[in-house]
């Protein structure tokens, strides 16, 4: 089975590649491999394991996931368009549009087709929504 | 596995005039003549969405004051998974089984929010509780539900749970069945009787039950959007139920200032058709009663908290009660303002007309008090719970793992707190105790989330009466 490599890079700058076969997800490629991730559902519902998207293949833009900025505040930053990197089993359903184009993934579904670079960690979750009153 | 087969651990522990063999008490005076001060608190804790890569755990809590570790967590009865978000749970049996012989309350059934899988505990040993039955998710998608949310025990040892999804996290929720050997029986209700479901509470006497309405569990999951309430997508409706048949017989719409009813309790009085429910988005509390007349159910809005202006928000902060509960007397309504950070009581002794008795001003946005032996506070005041006396109520910090994010994200980082006030029914006031705190943030593998809070021997928001 075709595997690929997974780069997972946590805000503190602490980064893990593993090799995560098609037929897996990134969440179960990590949990075979002993690297802890946020998440729920695992059924694309809850959004707890989501990751974004920062490269494909060691290329692409989104920079590091220390210094990219959230979702809405993009700036200049180039969308990557996440059914480049991955597959999903089935629909993820906690993704709104602006989430799916702005590069979020949902790692507990999502089976890769690429190598990649993803930031990981539950800040990456609450880029999702902003308080409304603040 | 039955606690109903168990007849020989069963001691009577009060007397009265009928014939009373089961778990609980007679009535709700006699919760408070007949139970001792509470000794021990369960609380759910959790890391499920944080960085802690550890399963969530239930927290036994010594509330002894003569005791060497009162104010410490004393015992943690981990999850066998991670990821559940453990959040509300509830008893096997309650004092609506008073008539059971040989059935105990004993079991605590915990579900996990977030994974959908059922868990059974035994506190057979209050201190030292035992996880005995896990219920995966799988079979609990069998039945095309998800996202456990109020657990009750029913007359005759069954477990009703409601289950806020279907099995893809979309709607309609409905309500699981767990039979007295904590099996899944089936879904409790028709299908198609509603589209959203939260919580709920029962009279049998009255042969009613009433359900409040949150969202689809892939709506409020990832966090709360003001663009997903524009939609439409979060409830204002209350349900009346036919008890004995499991069928919607009227639904009120509370309208926009009943956005997202939450908490929904009847008076503890087996003959009451009052009852209330916190609207947490609008703010308001209403009250509601079965109109004999017109052989219907009225609500009206009855407390209406104003939003407060705070210099470092854009907007007006809406107060957002998330929790409420009624005293075992039926005399006062107590209240948490989760963005505020206040906790309130009101005399609801003519329901209709609630009167404010007193409040505190603790954590939160507004909060006068921020801090409790030197201890930052990193939100408002939550779940609550109310000795059966009424006379210590007791608050955790943490509403939602994804909404705490949100609206305060030290907590993440400081993990929850459980603070208690002191509470005098006579006059009617609340008095914060600064010498009780238990700190979610000094768990040994890092700081933690605390929720709802339960007793072993029934509490203000498990027992009802047949």
């Amino acid at each position: 089975m075709t595997s690929h490599d997974v780069t997972l890079e946590w805000p503190d700058g602490r980064t893990r590649t593993i090799a995560v076969r098609e037929d897996e997800s990134v969440l179960e490629g990590g949990e075979r491999d002993g690297v802890g991730l946020p998440f729920g559902c695992r059924t694309g519902a809850c959004g707890t394991c989501v990751g974004r998207l920062l490269a494909i293949d060691g290329t692409g833009g989104g920079g590091d996931a220390a210094d990219r900025e959230p979702i809405g505040d993009a700036g200049d930053t180039e969308p990557i368009d996440v059914a480049d990197a991955f597959a999903y089993r089935r629909e993820p359903r906690a993704l709104k549009p602006r989430h799916r184009t702005g590069g979020y993934v949902l790692l507990c579904i999502a089976t890769p087709r690429a190598d990649c670079r993803v930031a990981v960690g539950s800040q990456v979750q609450s880029e999702l929504v902003d308080n409304p009153w603040k | 596995m039955s606690d109903a087969s168990t007849s020989s651990d069963v001691e009577p522990d009060h007397d009265h005039d009928h014939h009373h063999e089961g778990p609980g008490y007679s009535t709700p005076q006699a919760a408070i003549e007949e139970s001792d001060r509470e000794q021990l608190a369960y609380v759910m804790s959790l890391y499920v969405g944080t960085d802690v890569d550890e399963p969530d755990f239930v927290a036994v809590v010594d509330l002894d004051p003569d005791s060497e570790t009162y104010g410490e967590i004393v015992d943690r009865i981990e999850m066998p998974n991670r990821g559940d978000e453990l959040h509300h749970f509830g008893w096997n049996a309650c004092s609506s089984s008073c008539h059971v012989e040989g059935l105990e309350r004993r079991h605590l059934i915990v579900p996990g929010q977030r994974s959908s899988r059922l868990h059974v505990i035994d506190t057979k040993d209050r201190r030292n509780p035992e996880l005995v039955e896990v219920i995966e998710p799988e079979e609990v998608f069998e039945y095309d539900l998800s996202a456990p949310h109020t657990v009750h025990c029913v007359p005759d040892g069954k477990i009703i749970i409601s289950m806020l999804g279907d099995a893809d996290g979309d709607l309609p929720g409905g309500f699981l069945e767990l039979n007295d050997d904590f099996e899944i029986e089936g879904r409790w209700e028709p299908p198609g009787e509603i589209e959203m479901n939260y919580d709920y509470w029962y009279q049998p006497r009255q042969n009613v039950m009433v359900s409040s309405e949150w969202a689809a569990p892939k709506t409020y999951y990832p966090g709360f959007d003001l663009e997903d309430v524009e939609a439409g997508k979060y409830g204002q409706k209350l349900h009346f139920w036919d008890w004995e048949n499991g069928t919607v017989e009227q639904t009120i719409d509370l309208g926009e200032e009943g956005l997202i009813p939450l908490e929904v309790r009847f008076l503890h009085t087996p003959e009451s058709t009052h009852g209330f429910v916190g609207a947490a988005l609008s703010s308001n509390i209403f009250h509601f009663w079965r109109d004999e007349a017109a052989g219907e159910y009225r609500a009206e809005k009855v407390i209406d908290f104003e939003s407060r202006e705070h210099p470092d928000w854009d907007m007006p902060v809406p107060a957002l009660p998330t929790d409420i509960l009624i005293s075992m007397d039926d005399r006062y309504l107590f209240g948490s303002n989760w963005l505020h950070g206040e906790v309130w009581m009101y005399d609801v002794s003519d329901p209709a007309n609630p009167r404010r008795a007193d409040s505190l001003s603790v954590g939160g946005t507004f909060g006068e008090v921020q801090e409790v032996q030197g201890r930052e506070l990193a939100a408002g005041p939550q779940m609550i719970q109310l000795s059966l006396d009424g006379e210590r109520l007791y608050w955790t910090t943490s509403l939602f793992s994804s909404w705490d994010d949100q609206f305060y994200p030290e907590e993440a980082e400081r993990g929850s707190v459980m603070l208690k006030a002191d509470v005098d029914p006579r006059n009617g006031t609340l008095e914060l105790d600064e010498d009780f705190l238990v700190d979610w943030g000094e768990c040994p593998a890092g700081p933690a989330r605390a929720h709802e809070i339960r007793w072993p021997d029934g509490d203000c928001t498990s027992d009802v009466w047949q």
